[in-house]
């Protein structure tokens, strides 16, 4: 210290004049501030509280008409507006989670455990892991349309590596669950029959000649040819002309699909939606993993290292054990929005709504809930705009219901794991 | 249960897209026979066709069917299959409402069966359609009156001409911004101007009625929409706005906007976009007709025929039951024999590319093909 630098000794204002009047006001004033603050903080926690609390009952005022069990038994129907119903999109729903969650979850929780536990030493992994984990913040912010197209090229055309899936022509590499056969209508036109076949190649035959085919109760049945050219006349008896086929008719390839119908490329399926959600989810899940992992005490994983355990153990008997509660709340956050997501799957799967069933086999198309609530808002029909309220509910309730469950979950996991 | 049998009386004439091969049954197909008498238990309940022959006998018909295409047709295939699937339980059909310029891309990249279109096919799509060896039979199946709509205290433009469409669409060095600048004796008001998206086959219906085949644009100022909710809201709340969209959406609106009466240059006479004057042809030129596109390639396919078959059989109740137009019985037929025939190819783009213009009774006929 200089000598010129005198010691600051002097009080400051407020302690050297003891006025207690002043002290008074002084503390009232800043107590008053305090509380104004709290009550400026209770506000803005009421607003947000209170616009969702609008939302939820404009929606119920809106929908609640058309809260009904056909709602929930029945699929859309345009001419029949009053009991259109969303079951096949309940089940589209669920059908399309399924597949994203049992595609995320392990990818997602796998990444954070190596991007957290298995942090490497060498200099080119180490670059490796920075770039993963800049790439995966980044990706958490990319808009779920371009994961839309992203699906569209990866899952639904498969960078037509398998061929393009065409009507009449091509049908894929279908791996699994096909069942061939030719149809060839009778000459009752509601009555067709099938001839088995084990190739798929031949997209077309043409009848020349009598033979053996299934029937329509799949019954083994002799089948006739009637050629209109003859002369004979067309046979008039009904159970004849079902056992009767014109000379030259079409049969054309007919494929029964088993629920484990499996083909590439995915063309637009509830699996290519499914995966298409994973990849939007993907970043969100391993982020609040990662976050989980690293609130793992650090004592923890070094007692465990110290003990001698491998890397692996640790991670397998400590830390994900500890994170699980966390993962568990990233996982429930991902599938919620994975359910309410509508931009990704119109691109994947189109604007269906008029879809009677959920999906019958894995290849089979679908209809979720936010694009049939989507595309009813967008009908001039009142009935349509009401029955996308009443979707919304749903919608909404069946969120609650899989989250509820989701914390139930996470509580017993948490409590077993203090025991 | 089942034993394999050479049968030797089997013949099969194999077609493979163009390609016609000859095989012998017994070599290519496992062919299996059936010891007589064996019954296999029936299958399940819808499949079964026990019932006398009749309208409401159950097909045992399956397959599946892909239709794609314009959101205005969308209602009508919906309600297609809807109805067909009680007679038909074993076809699927997807039906998507992409939009027409969509649902084309995909007809020739052979994704779909059949293409629903609020528009004919145009020149380039036929030339893609070609070059994909995808050829289509082209059937009417209802008409919609394409409605300008106005807010109901609008006293000024309740008839207005093609041309003042036309001037107030059109972008042009000199487009109005006001309503005066149309016709001096209007309100010296901005308008408000409301169309549906580009993408639509509305909005390209209108451009080629106001625009034909000059080189003009639409006006790059309004507000598109490819929701036409929004389109209602934005004129039901501005007293100055004009939009146009299909009738269905005028019809639930009645009570919010006002349809113009457009004149019809054939006769000069305002009409409003009333079921008797689409369906008459007065409400000229803005009544469109509706198309399904349908690949021949598929028609073999026996769902496919089914499906078409019905289409037609049902087009006119069925349009009228989602609020369309139906189109008359002279239409119907000629679209009946078109199919029966198997007539390929639009009416509405002559040999030279060209776009042929005017009324559905008047370019839907066989020379056109």
């Amino acid at each position: 210290m200089r000598p010129t630098d005198k010691p600051k000794t002097e009080i400051p204002a407020a302690l050297r004049s003891q006025d207690s009047a002043f002290l008074e006001k002084n503390t009232r004033r800043r107590k008053q501030l305090s509380r104004w603050f709290y009550v400026v903080c209770i506000m803005v926690a009421l607003i947000s509280v209170a616009i969702l609390a609008l939302l939820i009952a404009s929606i119920v005022y809106q929908g609640q008409s058309r809260l009904s069990t056909d709602l929930l038994t029945r699929s859309h129907s345009e001419l029949d507006i009053e009991r259109s119903g969303m079951l096949p999109s309940i089940l589209g729903s669920l059908a399309v989670c399924m597949v994203c969650a049992a595609a995320a979850l392990p990818l997602g929780i796998g990444t954070a455990v190596f991007l957290e536990e298995f942090q490497p030493t060498s200099r080119f992994l180490r670059w490796w892991h920075g770039f993963i984990q800049i790439n995966i913040s980044n990706l958490a912010g990319v808009p779920s349309i371009v994961y839309g197209l992203l699906g569209l090229t990866v899952f639904v055309y498969m960078f037509n590596v398998f061929g393009k899936i065409t009507v009449n022509e091509y049908s894929g590499w279908e791996l699994m669950g096909a069942t061939h056969s030719y149809q060839v209508l009778t000459l009752d036109p509601k009555i067709a029959v099938k001839i088995p076949t084990d190739s798929a190649d031949v997209q077309r035959i043409r009848m020349t000649g009598p033979g053996y085919v299934l029937g329509p109760n799949n019954e083994w049945m002799q089948i006739e040819i009637w050629d209109p050219k003859s002369g004979d006349p067309r046979p008039r008896d009904p159970s004849k002309r079902r056992r009767t086929v014109k000379l030259g008719q079409a049969g054309s390839l007919q494929t029964e699909k088993a629920w484990y119908y499996f083909r590439l490329p995915f063309d637009k399926s509830f699996l290519a939606a499914g995966l298409t959600l994973a990849l939007v989810i993907l970043p969100i899940i391993i982020i609040a993993s990662q976050e989980a992992l690293r609130a793992v005490s650090p004592s923890l994983r070094e007692a465990s290292l110290g003990l001698g355990a491998t890397r692996w153990q640790t991670v397998k008997n400590i830390c994900l054990p500890a994170a699980i509660p966390g993962i568990m709340t990233g996982a429930i956050l991902a599938m919620g929005r994975a359910i309410g997501e509508a931009a990704p799957i119109l691109v994947v799967l189109g604007s269906l709504v008029a879809k009677s069933t959920g999906p019958k086999h894995l290849m089979d198309n679908a209809v979720t809930m936010p694009v049939l609530i989507y595309e009813w808002a967008g009908r001039p029909e009142p009935e349509f705009q009401e029955l996308a309220a009443a979707a919304i509910i749903v919608l909404l309730v069946i969120l609650l219901a899989f989250n509820s469950i989701a914390i139930y979950l996470r509580h017993r996991v948490q409590s077993d794991s203090n025991v | 249960m089942h034993e394999v049998m050479n049968h030797t009386g089997w013949l099969a004439i194999v077609k493979r897209y163009s390609l016609t091969a000859t095989l012998v049954g017994a070599a290519m197909m496992p062919l299996l026979g059936c010891k007589g008498g064996e019954s296999d238990s029936p299958d399940k309940g819808g499949e079964t066709t026990t019932g006398p022959e009749g309208e409401t006998e159950v097909s045992n018909i399956t397959g599946s069917i892909k239709i794609n295409g314009s959101s205005t047709v969308l209602p009508i295939s919906n309600a297609m299959k809807e109805e067909f699937a009680k007679e038909y339980p074993g076809v699927e059909i997807s039906v998507s409402g992409d939009g027409t310029g969509t649902g084309f891309k995909e007809f020739y990249a052979k994704s779909t069966d059949i293409s629903d279109a609020s528009r004919p096919i145009k020149a380039g799509e036929l030339e893609k359609c070609t070059e994909a060896g995808v050829e289509f039979i082209e059937l009417p199946v209802a008409y919609d009156g394409l409605t300008v709509v106005i807010h109901p205290e609008n006293d000024w433009a309740t008839e207005l001409t093609v041309d003042h469409l036309k001037k107030i669409f059109v972008n042009a060095e000199d487009k109005p911004t006001k309503w005066s600048d149309v016709d001096p004796s209007w309100p010296a008001e901005d308008i408000g101007l409301y169309a549906p998206g580009t993408g639509s086959g509305t909005y390209d219906y209108f451009k080629e009625v106001v625009i034909g085949k000059s080189e003009a644009e639409m006006r790059d100022d309004m507000s598109l929409n490819e929701d036409d909710n929004q389109l209602v809201k934005g004129v039901a709340g501005s007293k100055f706005a004009i939009g146009f969209f299909g009738v269905a959406y005028y019809e639930e609106n009645k009570d919010k906007l006002t349809a113009v009466k457009v004149v019809n240059p054939a006769d000069s006479v305002a009409y409003e976009p009333s079921s008797d004057n689409i369906a008459s042809g007065k409400y000229a030129p803005f009544s469109r007709p509706l198309f399904i596109y349908v690949s021949t390639a598929s028609l073999p396919r026996a769902e496919v025929a089914a499906f078409v078959q019905f289409y037609l059989d049902n087009a006119q109740e069925v349009s009228e039951a989602v609020a369309y137009v139906r189109l008359p019985d002279s239409i119907m037929e000629r679209a009946q024999s078109h199919l029966d025939s198997e007539l390929s190819g639009t009416h509405y783009v002559d040999a030279d590319g060209n776009s042929r213009h005017g009324a559905v009774e008047d370019i839907y006929v066989k020379e056109n093909l």
